[in-house]
């Protein structure tokens, strides 16, 4: 019943809101939730509770309680009691089986308890095993409140901002308030954030204020996170002030679930925010100062109070309520009393759980009965009734006695007295096991209503005191966050080359490698590998990592770091390299380019080029050489430019000499192509003539262009992928991993022990002297059956080995490929690979399948 | 060909068409600017149209209105190596304090400075004269940053 | 994991903007035995409070330089740039 127009009231009657619940049209006022809306309608019944489905009412109108869950526009799970009322609001309960007023699966209350006690779906429900679908569809349909509904779709658009504040205020209650006009005295940076959609009292001056914003963790490095609804700001804070208050918990008495029982929150709201009259009988039972001032704000409601109960004067031998969709009476110390509204007050108990994330202790104090935060990390600060100052209350009895009816310790999950007997039986004998076996705590209250009665009831039932049992641990979110919020905008990182764009015109299928779009192929591969042979092809091989390595230390520097030899490298040639761990392990290979005394470019793979970076920029900071290590790799595009005509099409780009003389196998040179400077290095991974040109990245697309009107054919990964597996070249992380070494893969004749030392040179020396357990060989198939990557090398019925790389080549009309095998494996030795299932064999062939004497390479 | 020439685009020749690695997104493009790598004895002083990020005592990048070719040149000296990294850099100019705040958590009031923005890619963040924000990033993620940037600019629309 | 890394040069940045090779390691002289070589490799002392250790400013201006963390709380007591 709403009443007459008070001060202070947050509803605007001028303001008209309808919305839908269960069909039915709803009026309200703006300034309404949803919950007092529908209080306001005359409905009693909110929901169905988890697993008893008994009727459930407003208890709290604090947004704790998950009496008031319901589906809201298609969300579901939503707290009505706290929800602004919408025009238009589609609402509808959740969790039943036919209406909120006959639930079907209200059975369970009635016959279930014997067949559901705490714990039941570990002893039920197993047997017989084939049965299983059938109970989990049953399990599935009866389990959860609300439904998502995949029609709904909300479109919900959550964003990430990064915050900093000097102080912090978590808490917009009167001891936040008045600690945030304090702070911002002493100068700005000082924000205010409240879980709640309005705050009492004046405008904070000089203070942020965020409301509808709670702060649902407390993390190291004063980072707090706060849940704004479609913004999740990430604060750092210098100074964390919680004054997070405290939550007003329930009595534990048979019958103490009834729509009509509620906690003095519910009923001063209803009151004074949504002028709404609660009840018309009201009994008022209260440990508390708080919860008694409440018989005034009912008075002033018109609600008739027929018994006041002062649980500080005098404590209940017993307490029962009684009713079937709602409270018709209770029963003090045997007493009857009708009434149809019962105002119930615990206590309350600090909200300590953010303090406790962060590292505070919490210990119990026996004169209130509360668990209260001590011994604070530094930075962070708690003030106001999280501290346990100003609660004076009267411990009331952990359970009281009264008829047979059900004393629910938790009612999010439907948990009674009677389970915690039994699990104590069980021999569930800690509080940490006993929530996990009961599973209070963990329903939509997270413990707010719970934690405390439950530790006072498992205190009284074992006889260990309050202080020794201790409470479980607090983890964050403090409330229920959207996991889109947590998810925010789901761009991902992504690299692409200058050509990028190029190859998307010219129909290229472009896949991940690692954080990089390449494309596989542009529509042909086969075509692609006949141009490389027959013609000319050209690459884009852009992603490969590109350091600049200068100094007057650079050659020592890399004599150190590689097993290679570098100091004898020649001004303007080229090695392959390969680098090691400190364990012997390969890491990365690539080119070394020696451009002066001084000065080396050196390669690296794709994936490799920042941990390569990072690599060479830790050593030289152990070593300290005189030498600079600069990272070019997104400065300087690269194409390879490889086939037969490769030569033709070059020299017609350029005035430089670029005959086999001029430019030979292994030379670098600076030259000019398309009237662009280029670092030109003359190596062969795909196995015809062929030219890599390095140069400054906008110049990419206009180079390109040049090359491919010249004749060049782009081509992708794929047939390079084939064309280097002619030429047994191998890739590092594709044929090697993180345990392979140089002698195993099959790469002696780099290591150069007569050098001083390197890295990885003692596991080396020591792989040499102990033998290999598996070495890289080539290998065709005679029957042409293509394994997959990973195929299993089979050996006397064992797995032996695996193969790392497969192709069927057109030019060599075979299938191809690289494999780990047993050290014995000599060539022309035959070994099996399973194949879809069925063993095929296999044939080592040591050299390059194709041009084994590199006569194409050096042409 | 003097030294390093093929890292500079303005050593193409003149009908080289150089084309930014955010040609194809619409953010306002700061392609033209130039950027070198400073290491050794940094510069006391810059000229006009240059600033100096220092990123250590002895690290530095020099931001140059236009071409970096003079500046490349000024500053090479015996104490000082010049990286002409003008190509390994995408730069956008960015508008709005919480458009920054979504964008990286580096601190507003402590710019110029290196850090990450759009998730984790490393860049360089400097502050117009008009209080507008310069982003410098490696080229390779130029065109994801803008992206990133054009859709928070929406999600403040 | 959200502490703040007082980077030498940038000053309290979050962890996640650097990479670590973990605690500070004695490499082995001269040829290692097996044992002495796995030891290096794969064994760490993993002390529960105040270890030393290599940070590298990956995100921010890419110096190495080392920390003394204590692992139990994650407070950084000293940074120092090495040599």
């Amino acid at each position: 019943m709403r009443l007459p127009p008070q001060p202070g009231e947050a509803i605007d009657r001028a303001e008209e809101v309808v919305f839908v619940f269960n069909e039915t049209r709803v009026s309200a006022f703006r300034g309404d939730t949803i919950g007092s809306a529908l209080y306001a309608a005359g409905r009693r019944v909110f929901s169905r509770s988890f697993k008893y489905h008994r009727p459930r009412g407003l208890l709290c109108c604090t947004g704790h309680c998950p009496n008031c869950l319901m589906t809201v526009d298609g969300v579901p799970n939503v707290r009505v009691c706290t929800e602004p009322v919408r025009q238009g609001a589609i609402v509808k309960s959740q969790n039943v089986l036919g209406s909120l007023e006959f639930d079907a699966l209200a059975i369970t209350d009635r016959i279930g308890g014997p067949f559901t006690p705490v714990g039941f779906y570990y002893r039920t429900m197993i047997r017989p095993r084939r049965a299983w679908p059938l109970y989990e569809k049953f399990l599935r349909n009866v389990a959860g409140l609300g439904r998502i509904d995949p029609e709904a779709a909300t479109h919900r658009r959550y964003d990430v901002e990064h915050r900093r504040a000097r102080v912090l205020v978590i808490g917009g209650g009167r001891s936040g308030r008045e600690a945030a006009l304090t702070a911002a005295a002493g100068g700005p940076g000082v924000v205010l954030v409240d879980e709640t959609s309005r705050l009492a009292g004046e405008k904070l001056e000089g203070v942020e204020v965020l409301t509808s914003a709670r702060a649902i963790g407390l993390y190291e490095g004063g980072l707090v996170p706060v849940d704004a609804g479609g913004v999740l700001y990430r604060f750092r804070a210098e100074r964390i002030v919680i004054a997070t208050g405290s939550v007003e918990q329930p009595l534990l008495f048979p019958g103490n679930d009834l729509p009509g029982i509620v906690l003095p929150s519910a009923a001063r709201r209803l009151i004074r925010d949504w002028s709404i009259r609660p009840g018309r009988r009201a009994v008022v039972i209260a440990t508390d100062g708080r919860g008694l001032d409440v018989v005034a704000d009912l008075e002033s409601a018109g609600t008739e109070v027929v018994r006041v109960v002062d649980l500080r004067e005098r404590d209940l031998s017993s307490l029962e309520a009684e009713g079937r969709k709602g409270l018709r009476r209770v029963r003090v110390d045997g007493e009857a009393v009708d009434c149809d509204l019962a105002v119930v007050s615990g206590g309350r108990q600090p909200a300590y759980s953010l303090l406790a994330q962060i590292g505070a202790r919490v210990e119990y104090d026996a004169g209130r009965g509360v668990f209260v935060p001590t011994s604070l990390p530094a930075g962070v600060e708690a003030i106001g009734s999280v501290t346990g100052a100003g609660l004076a209350q009267r411990v009331p009895k952990p359970a009281y006695a009264g008829g047979k009816g059900k004393c629910f310790v938790c009612v999010c999950e439907d948990v009674t007295g009677k389970d915690f007997d039994r699990a104590i039986r069980e021999g569930f004998d800690s509080i940490e096991l006993a929530k996990r076996y009961t599973t209070v705590t963990m329903g939509p209250c997270q413990g707010k209503l719970c934690h405390l009665p439950s530790i006072r009831l498992y205190a009284q039932k074992t006889g260990v005191d309050e202080a020794a049992i201790g409470t479980t641990t607090a983890r964050p979110p403090w409330g229920p966050v959207e996991m889109g919020l947590l998810a925010g905008r789901h761009l991902e990182p992504v690299k692409r080359t200058s050509l990028h764009f190029r190859h998307e015109e010219a129909g290229g299928q472009m896949m991940w490698a690692g954080a990089w779009k390449r494309p596989h192929s542009y529509g042909d591969a086969a075509a692609e590998v006949r141009a490389v042979h027959e013609s000319v092809g050209v690459i884009d091989v852009s992603t490969l990592g590109k350091l600049i390595v200068e100094g007057p230390d650079a050659a020592t520097f890399l004599e150190r770091l590689y097993p290679n030899r570098f100091a004898d490298l020649r001004v303007g040639r080229i090695r392959y390299g390969v680098l090691t761990t400190d364990g012997g392990r390969i890491m990365d290979d690539g080119t070394i380019a020696r451009l002066s005394d001084e000065r080396f470019y050196v390669t690296t793979t794709s994936s490799g080029s920042e941990a390569v970076n990072e690599w060479f920029e830790w050593w030289n900071a152990i070593w300290r050489y005189d030498v600079e290590i600069v990272n070019v790799t997104g400065a300087l595009a690269a194409v390879n430019v490889a086939g037969p005509q490769a030569r033709d099409v070059l020299a017609r780009l350029t005035d430089a000499d670029v005959s086999n003389a001029g430019l030979s196998y292994l030379d670098a040179r600076e030259l000019a192509v398309a009237g662009v400077p280029c670092l030109a290095l003359r190596i062969g991974f795909v196995g015809e003539l062929g030219y890599e040109l390095h140069f400054a990245s906008p110049a990419a697309e206009h180079l390109w262009d040049r090359l491919v009107a010249g004749g060049a054919r782009p081509f992708g990964l794929e047939p390079q992928r084939v064309l280097r597996l002619e030429k047994q070249h191998v890739i590092v992380g594709q044929d090697t991993d993180s345990e392979s070494n140089l002698i195993s893969a099959g790469m002696p004749w780099i290591v150069k022990l007569e050098k001083d030392d390197f890295v990885g040179r003692g596991a080396v020396e020591l792989a040499r002297e102990r033998g290999i357990r598996e070495q890289l060989v080539g290998f065709t198939m005679p029957d042409n059956a293509l394994p997959a990557e990973g195929a299993q090398v089979v050996v006397a019925g064992r797995p032996a080995g695996r193969v790392t790389s497969a192709r069927l080549s057109e030019r060599l009309g075979r299938v191809v490929g690289l494999a780990w095998v047993s050290p014995e494996h000599g060539e022309g030795d035959e070994f099996q690979v399973r194949v879809d299932g069925i063993e095929r064999t296999a044939k080592v062939a040591l050299a390059p399948f194709y041009d084994p004497s590199g006569e194409k390479l050096r042409s | 060909m003097t030294e390093l020439a093929f890292l500079s685009p303005d050593r193409c020749a003149p009908e080289v068409k150089l084309a930014s690695p955010l040609a194809r997104v619409a953010v306002r493009d700061l392609f033209g600017i130039g950027v070198l790598e400073l290491r050794g004895e940094l510069p006391s002083s810059v000229e006009a149209g240059e600033e100096l990020v220092r990123l250590t005592p002895d690290r530095a990048l020099l931001v140059t209105a236009g071409s970096p070719a003079v500046a490349r040149e000024r500053l090479r000296g015996p104490g000082t190596r010049v990286y002409d990294l003008t190509a390994g850099f995408a730069a956008l100019e960015v508008e709005g304090e919480t458009l920054f705040r979504r964008l990286t958590d580096l601190d507003p009031a402590k710019l110029p400075a290196a850090g990450p923005v759009a998730r984790g890619v490393g860049g360089v963040v400097t502050r117009t004269a008009s209080g507008t924000f310069c982003i410098l990033v490696p080229q390779e993620y130029g065109h994801y940053v803008a992206e990133v940037v054009l859709d928070l600019q929406q999600g403040l629309a | 994991m959200s502490f703040l890394l007082p980077c030498p040069h940038c000053g309290p940045r979050d962890v996640n903007e650097f990479a670590t090779t973990g605690e500070v390691l004695v490499r082995p002289k001269g040829k290692p035995s097996i044992t002495e070589l796995t030891d290096y490799i794969y064994f760490r002392r993993n002390v529960a409070g105040v270890q030393r250790e290599w940070w590298y400013h990956r995100q921010g201006c890419g110096t190495w330089f080392l920390a003394e963390r204590d692992t139990r709380t994650n407070e950084v007591l000293k940074v120092e740039l090495p040599g």
